[in-house]
């Protein structure tokens, strides 16, 4: 086996209690995650069982209270705060499930937005930011603001964002959260053709059955673990056609 | 309405508890507003009292003076009632006279005044060093200089030549110099106005009467009252001897201290108005919620207003108390800066209830356009939770109301400029331009900021751009925090300017007239009669035997009537080898000259003004009794008498006026000799009874008060900058609490804490140049508005110059101040946590 694009050793995250009292929350509880180049992974389970939290941390967002997670054999614990926000911009790109672009800027402007703020010049910035939009199909946006957007070109123009400085890992926090089906779908056969086309890593956290069923490999959580992991030999069964 | 909002209070106190940040901050921003107000009110008034001190120093208690409209005495019995004017302290009826002192062998021609002293001593106003004042007609009190001069003091006798012969008087007291110079016009000898009369033959007759004011009472106003009660035949005028040269510095810096003030309070508006605003834009989202779950418009409208009547009374209170806090170290730098003592800090009782009232009503009604906006906002806002859409209407009533505000301004100007109105009402009106330039702000502010933002280096064009567009993002917002910085910014180049300018005149003038070495006056100034001319001309006569004089200018100074007001007339040398000591206003300096040698004389503006007096007049001219027709050959620039004056050479006095007094002799030295003729200078001073000062005594006595004046204004338009600073920093963490989730998606996405900082400082710069360049214009407009202004006070046009250092200072404070403005928002900013961004709320 080659060596993992990500590895999560024994993390953990408990939030400290409130000042008022009370207990603090153990989000994600010892948690060992590998996960290869070139797959698809779906993160589900209930509301509240640690998808969020554990994404984060994998993406570098947040610090685990213990344990190390590993992005193309670098520590993150082993980065600095700057360092690790070049890595996000280089190497990994976010979807949310909304708020995803700035309204300050364009839909181009946002999609070039990780180049730019890594330093590349801002006509070969938004060259690269088309080139993102074609792939999502928005391209005839470009110049709108994204409050003139709907929902699902939101999401589609985000994942553009996510894709645009070419990263190895894709992390998608239920970006499909706030769509309907007919956008759920669109947007999912979005990640999907990522990583057969460009054998981007996506893990994707999703409330929906249809979409986990579709991913090459579905990871369930609860109460902060890792309680199933299932590699599906042939991925997408029924890509594309999420449950309602 | 208020009633069913009420039912929100647990509403408004869960509020105020879950983010109390956002409360305290409004809170403070209304305790900023009115502490800025409080203290730049008690400081102005510590000003105002410190240049009262200061010329009451140099010129004795204010008054005005009753004479008869035709020149010579009166009969005080016709003199109306004018003790119950308000604002007048005490009528004092003067009768003086020629007169003759013996002591032994010494003669001495003195001046003798003829006064109630007994009653103007009880009433302060005639202060004695040693003895008593003195009663019926057997008693005198002298002048200090001349009680040293005869070698006289309290229980001596000294012989009276008046016209009925010899009398024997007591000498009964020893006058203070600067309370007998109040009333004495340069007479040193006091005797019981009755007794003086008797001797004269004129009993019931005075020379004039002169009205003491009570400090802090309007001149023109009693002046006014004062004439409406008199005959036809008695005129009410400012007395002609009073140098007030100091005085006309210190009334642009009072003009200038209205204007501080004013603007003062509305900076207080802006900010007031901007913390409300955010106050309310920034809970759209939970405000639309409380729409969604049944709160009517009047119920959302209620309780923003109780929040904002509830925050601005907490503010209000703890900014009057600041605001006192603040003036007292102010205001003691002031009285230090002005050289007045520093008892005890004035607070005018109404200003704190006022000040507080101010800021809670100013809070309620700022709070009245973001409350109707609240109350509007669609309750599916909330619900779809997409961020709150930007307000980028710029009304286009804006710059209706700009318009209205200039014209407004142009027209009292206008109106100040005709005399129509006095100048005082130019303070609004430059208030008004002003803030006609903070209305055109925010058509004129996305211009400036993307022209700003292109000199942002190319290394930050990101930052750059995100914070350009975060500033047109909120225009109302920028546009009120950018106000604050016009003000701050114009206020201080506007009245630096200003200040420098009339500085400059006075002391441009001083220098012209007074070029000299050593200075030898009479400790009166002014001569009444012919009776100084002997012992100052035997004081000229001394110093003309002298060795190591280059030169000698002899002044001499009368009051006279000048086409039948009360005017000074001023004789002086004009060597042919010196420079005109004179600034002609529109007229070649050698034509003055020539025309001053053909026996014409020159007219001080605001005699000119007073009279109406135009260059190439003939006006009959009253000095000593002697009436003649004068031309008048050119206005000149003159702050003698306040510009009161009519210069003539000093032959011309002569053969027209028999004015050949020596009161003030100019002693230029020959090269290097200027130490070496102290000694003798002091011993012709001595024996003269004169008193001689240096060129560097005079420039340093002067110097000390124009420092002090210009750095009180200094002090406080320092306190306007760090409002403005306070208001930026309000401004700047508000957008960067209001863009936690941007700043976190940025942050997302790979900004680093540096380059959020870099946005937020920008951000800040972007706001602080605008401002500043806006404020530039605006300051140099205002400059030019209260030079335009001050004209009519002055009589002539002050030149008004480019300052680059008042301009740099002020920029660089406008900088400065954004910049360290910008630190706490930028470090908020910087350490956002990017789970609790990125988390949906
Ligand atoms: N910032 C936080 N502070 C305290 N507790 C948190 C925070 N974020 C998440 N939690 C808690 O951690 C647990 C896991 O949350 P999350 O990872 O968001 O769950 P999921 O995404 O699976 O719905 C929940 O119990 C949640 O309340
Ligand atoms: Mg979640």
């Amino acid at each position: 086996m080659t060596d993992p694009i990500l590895r999560a050793v024994h993390v953990e995250k408990t939030f400290a209690p409130p000042q008022h009292g009370g207990a603090g929350v153990q989000a994600v509880r010892s948690v060992d995650l590998e996960v290869q180049r070139g797959e698809f992974v779906a993160l589900t389970g209930s509301s509240g069982s640690g998808k969020s939290t554990l994404l984060h941390m994998l993406g570098g967002i947040t610090r685990p209270t213990a344990g190390s997670v590993w992005l193309e054999g670098v520590d993150l614990a082993a980065l600095d705060d700057a360092k690790l926000a070049v890595l996000r911009r280089r190497r990994i790109g976010f979807v949310f499930q909304r708020y995803n672009l700035l309204p300050e800027l364009s839909l181009e402007e946002n999609v070039a937005l990780p180049l730019v703020l890594d330093g590349v010049a801002g006509t070969a910035a938004s060259a690269a930011a088309r080139v993102a939009l074609e792939k999502v199909g928005m391209a005839h946006r470009a110049s709108h603001s994204p409050d003139a957007l709907s929902g699902g070109e939101q999401q589609r123009g985000a994942i553009a964002r996510a894709l645009v400085a070419a990263p190895a890992l894709v992390l998608a926090d239920e970006p499909t959260g706030a769509l309907d089906s007919v956008n759920s779908r669109l947007v999912v056969e979005l990640l999907h053709r990522l990583v057969e086309e460009q054998g981007q890593t996506v893990v994707l956290v999703t409330h929906d059955p249809g979409i986990a069923a579709a991913a090459g490999r579905a990871i369930r959580m609860a109460d902060g673990r890792i309680v199933s992991d299932i590699v599906r030999a042939e991925s997408r069964v029924a890509a594309g056609s999420p449950t309602p | 309405m208020i009633f069913e909002s009420f039912r929100l209070r647990h509403l408004l106190l869960r509020q105020w508890r879950n983010r109390p940040g956002r409360a305290l901050a409004t809170a403070l921003s209304v305790a900023v507003a009115v502490g800025a107000v409080v203290a730049t009110w008690v400081s102005a008034d510590a000003s105002r009292i410190g240049y009262r001190r200061l010329t009451e120093a140099l010129d004795g208690t204010p008054s005005i003076d009753i004479s008869a409209r035709a020149g010579g005495r009166f009969d005080v019995g016709k003199l109306p009632k004018l003790a119950d004017i308000s604002g007048v302290r005490a009528v004092v009826p003067l009768f003086f006279r020629p007169t003759l002192l013996r002591v032994g062998e010494k003669r001495v021609r003195e001046i003798a005044v003829g006064v109630d002293a007994q009653t103007l001593a009880e009433t302060g106003l005639l202060k004695l060093t040693s003895g008593t004042a003195c009663v019926g007609p057997d008693e005198t009190v002298l002048g200090a200089a001349l009680a040293e001069g005869l070698g006289k003091s309290v229980g001596d006798e000294v012989l009276f030549f008046a016209r009925r012969g010899v009398r024997r008087l007591t000498v009964t007291g020893i006058a203070d110099p600067a309370s007998l110079r109040w009333f004495a016009d340069g007479a040193g000898v006091v005797v019981d106005i009755q007794a003086l009369e008797q001797m004269s033959n004129a009993l019931g007759l005075v020379d004039r009467v002169r009205v003491a004011l009570e400090p802090n009472a309007s001149r023109p106003d009693v002046l006014e009252a004062a004439g409406q009660r008199l005959p036809e035949t008695l005129v009410a005028e400012i007395p002609a001897g009073r140098a007030s040269m100091a005085e006309d510095v210190l009334h642009s810096a009072d003009l200038g201290l209205d204007f501080v003030t004013g603007l003062t309070v509305a900076m207080a508006w802006f900010i007031v108005g901007n913390a409300m605003l955010m106050n309310v834009t920034e809970r759209r989202r939970s405000l639309s919620l409380v729409r969604v779950l049944g709160a009517s418009a009047g119920q959302i409208r209620g309780f923003i207003t109780i929040e904002a009547a509830l925050l601005g009374t907490l503010g209000a209170l703890v900014g009057a108390g600041l605001g006192l806090a603040a003036a007292r170290p102010i205001s003691a730098g002031i009285s230090r800066a002005l050289q007045a003592p520093f008892s005890e800090m004035v607070v005018e009782p109404l200003i704190v209830p006022l000040a507080v009232l101010m800021g809670t009503l100013v809070a309620i009604a700022a709070a009245w356009w973001p409350a109707r906006e609240a109350a509007q906002i669609d309750p599916l806002e909330g619900l779809s939770q997409a961020p709150a859409p930007a307000n980028n209407q710029v009304s286009w009533r804006l710059l209706g109301a700009a318009f209205a505000l200039w014209a407004f301004a142009a027209l009292m100007l206008l109106l100040v400029l005709a005399e129509r109105v006095p100048p005082r009402a130019a303070v609004p009106a430059g208030i008004a331009m002003l803030l006609s330039f903070v209305a055109l702000t925010p058509l004129i502010l996305p211009l400036l900021a993307r022209g700003c933002a292109c000199l942002v280096p190319r290394r930050f064009a990101l930052e750059g751009r995100l914070a350009l567009e975060q500033i047109l993002r909120q225009p109302v917002r920028t546009a009120l925090t950018t106000g604050v910085l016009v003000v701050a910014v114009s206020n201080g180049i506007g009245l630096g300017h200003a200040i420098r300018d009339n500085v400059d005149d006075v002391l441009g003038w001083y220098a012209r007239m007074m070029r000299a070495d050593w200075f030898l006056t009479h400790a009166g100034m002014v001569a009444t009669g012919q009776a100084h001319a002997q012992g100052s001309l035997e004081a000229e006569a001394d110093l003309r035997e002298l060795s190591g004089i280059a030169r000698i200018e002899v002044i001499g100074i009368a009051m006279g009537k000048v086409a039948g007001g009360a005017g000074v007339i001023v004789a002086r040398d004009m060597p042919d080898d010196a420079p005109l000591p004179l600034a002609p206003v529109g007229m070649e300096e050698s034509a003055v000259r020539a025309a001053l040698a053909r026996g014409e004389a020159v007219a001080g503006t605001v005699l000119a003004r007073r009279a109406g007096i135009k260059a190439g007049d003939d006006v009959s001219v009253e000095v000593f009794g002697r009436k003649t027709s004068v031309r008048v050959a050119a206005l000149v620039v003159d702050y003698t008498s306040g510009g009161a004056s009519l210069v003539m050479r000093r032959d011309t006095a002569k053969r027209l006026f028999g004015l050949e007094s020596a009161d003030v002799l100019l002693v230029t030295a020959a090269e290097g000799q200027a130490d070496a003729l102290r000694a003798a200078l002091e011993k012709i001073a001595d024996r003269r009874g004169m008193l001689l000062r240096s060129a560097v005594d005079v420039r340093k006595f002067i110097d000390g008060i124009v420092g002090g004046v210009v750095g009180s204004l200094w002090a406080i338009l320092g306190l306007g900058f760090a409002v403005g600073s306070l208001g930026v920093a309000n401004t700047v963490t508000m957008n960067v609490l209001e863009k936690k989730h941007t700043i976190g998606l940025l942050r997302a996405v790979g900004m680093t804490s540096r380059q959020v900082t870099a946005m937020v400082v920008l951000e800040s710069l972007l706001l602080g140049a605008s401002g500043a360049i806006i404020g530039l214009v605006s300051g140099l407009v205002t400059a030019l508005f209260i030079q335009w202004a001050s004209q009519p006070l002055l009589g002539h046009p002050i030149r008004a110059s480019f300052r680059p250092s008042v301009v740099v200072a002020n920029l660089l404070a406008a900088v400065v101040v954004t910049g360290l403005a910008a630190w706490l928002p930028a470090r908020r900013a910087a350490t956002i946590d990017l789970l609790e961004a990125v988390s949906a709320e």
